[in-house]
């Protein structure tokens, strides 16, 4: 569960205000997407929701952790509980596709055979069962984007954060990313989906959360047709 | 930590030498090139200190005796020198024995001595040998003291030379191997910097995946401390070949045993403390300057996340 209780952010180095009096709630096993235009936010509550930065004001509760009061060595447990992809994918580059997913596994000190069970499990979810042994480098930019949800996945997160996963990728493979992602959420995971495709949001519909300028301006579950609309 | 995942950092660290292999080689070369001026420059030290020492173990002083000094009392001033703490060696040169020499060394005037037939006018005395050569005089003073004591005769001004030069050399080359420390050091932690931030990317991503900072930093200790282990083989072989082609080259000009490079020391009596200091050197400065850097990145992102 995410909540987000009149948080705000501004950078001390620019004095901007990133997000002004955000206030929000995602259920367990919810599937939302973030959208805005660039500048609007959006990144900010990813890093936030990551505890790559603090708010100045407000609550923020992530997984049942009390962000704001999270001590620092504290942080990497927290980590544990989340998965993340990026857009640019973050995938390690001297580590093959199955030491990228494995390593979260070996962060968490998991046995060596849960290690060997899910990783090829997680690899086939997202149809990479044949490249364990390429490099990312070796890999389509889909691929990539497969890999690195398969990283989010392998220690069954409860919260999946997704930052722009379909941004470099074609259109139809981020078509059946978020068909991915949607079955995954059938299986009980929360997922919080960043994009400003508007054309894929209107396509898939289901809770939208539009940022602009630091604030929630429109948050609902609604059809496609609509959220042109707003 | 369980044993699968100190083994796993382990063979990280290993896989991490090679897949890194340029930047590695950078910290390898640096590390060599750091701990051979500093070696070398140790070891030039404990040659010249070596020569020096040699010269000043030859160092005789003698102690002439009155001439109406009795047996008994000659007995006690021997007893006398060798309770005082300076003094290395104590030998009694009776006058017969100094007598004798003289005839032996000066043949051509045999006509002189016979002259003087058993009239000998040399008196007794003692040779003595000094620990510290820097304390001489202090040590020369206390035998004058001496009832029975004559006068003393020393190599005064040598002394004093070498004494000086030791001095100089001491301070000189203490400078020049803490400046090589530091100036090794800078270069050292300059490189392993580069090393990590040239794997910002990397250690991002570990950290957003929840690894801890014990977890990030245990494959670079391991690291460092394989290139570390390495420059210090190499560069014990480098030390090794250099110093013993150097001491067979010098060893056959004979006009340099008379400066005492004779007691230069053979590769043999030092090889192995220069293999252990080099390895544990390098060993202990590429896991420390890993880790200290990997520190550093890790304290400068935290600060500005």
């Amino acid at each position: 569960m995410v909540e987000l209780k009149n948080v705000s952010v501004t950078y001390e180095s620019t004095g901007v205000e990133a997000l002004s009096d955000v206030s929000l709630k995602v259920e367990d096993g919810e599937f939302a997407f973030v959208i805005g235009r660039s500048g609007s936010g959006k990144s900010t509550l990813i890093k936030l929701l990551m505890k790559e930065l603090d708010a100045n004001k407000g609550e923020v509760y992530v997984n049942g952790y009390d962000l704001i009061k999270l001590k620092k060595r504290k942080v990497p447990e927290f980590r544990r509980t989340i998965g993340v992809v990026f857009q640019d994918y973050r995938l390690i580059e001297n580590m093959t596709v199955y030491e990228n997913i494995a390593f979260v596994l070996r962060v968490i000190d998991a046995p060596r055979k849960q290690i060997r069970k899910r990783v090829p499990y997680v690899m086939s979810l997202v149809g990479l069962q044949d490249k364990a042994d390429c490099y990312p480098s070796e890999l389509s930019g889909g691929e990539q984007q497969r890999c690195a949800l398969a990283r989010a996945l392998v220690n069954d997160p409860a919260l999946l954060i997704a930052d722009e996963p379909t941004g470099n990728v074609d259109p139809e493979l981020a078509y059946e990313l978020v068909e991915l992602l949607q079955g995954i959420n059938a299986c009980g995971t929360t997922i919080l989906m960043v994009t400003h495709a508007h054309e894929m949001v209107r396509h898939f519909g289901g809770r939208i959360i539009n940022i602009s300028e630091g604030e929630v301006v429109f948050d609902e579950v609604i059809g496609g047709a609509e959220v042109e609309a707003q | 930590m369980k044993l699968s995942s100190f083994r796993y950092l382990v063979g990280q660290g290993f896989d991490n030498v090679w897949k890194n292999r340029v930047m590695a080689f950078a910290s390898f070369c640096v590390l060599l090139v750091s701990l051979l001026l500093v070696g070398i420059s140790v070891l030039f030290y404990v040659n010249i200190n070596a020569i020096i020492g040699g010269i000043e173990d030859k160092n005789e002083v003698i102690i002439y005796l009155l001439d109406d000094t009795s047996d008994e009392r000659i007995g006690e001033i021997g007893e006398t020198l060798k309770a005082m703490n300076n003094v290395s060696s104590v030998t009694l040169y009776t006058r017969e024995e100094a007598f004798a020499d003289l005839k032996a060394n000066m043949s051509d005037y045999t006509e002189v001595f016979d002259s003087l037939g058993d009239d000998n006018p040399l008196p007794d005395a003692f040779r003595i040998r000094v620990a510290d050569i820097s304390r001489m005089s202090e040590t020369l003073k206390a035998t004058e003291q001496i009832a029975g004591v004559d006068y003393v005769s020393s190599p005064d001004s040598f002394v004093e030379l070498l004494t000086e030069t030791r001095r100089i050399i001491t301070i000189v080359a203490s400078a020049i191997i803490i400046a090589l420390l530091i100036v090794s050091m800078v270069i050292i932690s300059n490189t392993t910097r580069a090393s990590v931030f040239s794997r910002r990317r990397e250690i991002s991503i570990m950290q957003s995946v929840g690894a801890t900072k014990g977890f990030i930093r245990f494959p670079f200790f391991i690291e460092g401390m394989i290139t570390g282990f390495l420059a210090g083989c190499f560069a014990t072989l480098l030390t090794w070949f250099s110093y013993d082609s150097l001491v067979n080259l010098l060893g056959r000009f004979d006009v340099l045993s008379t400066i005492g490079f004779g007691n230069v020391i053979p590769y043999s009596k030092i090889g192995t403390f220069v293999t252990l200091a080099y390895v544990i050197a390098g060993s202990l400065i590429g896991a420390i300057g890993s880790v200290l850097s990997t520190r550093v990145h890790l304290k400068y992102r935290a600060a500005n996340m």
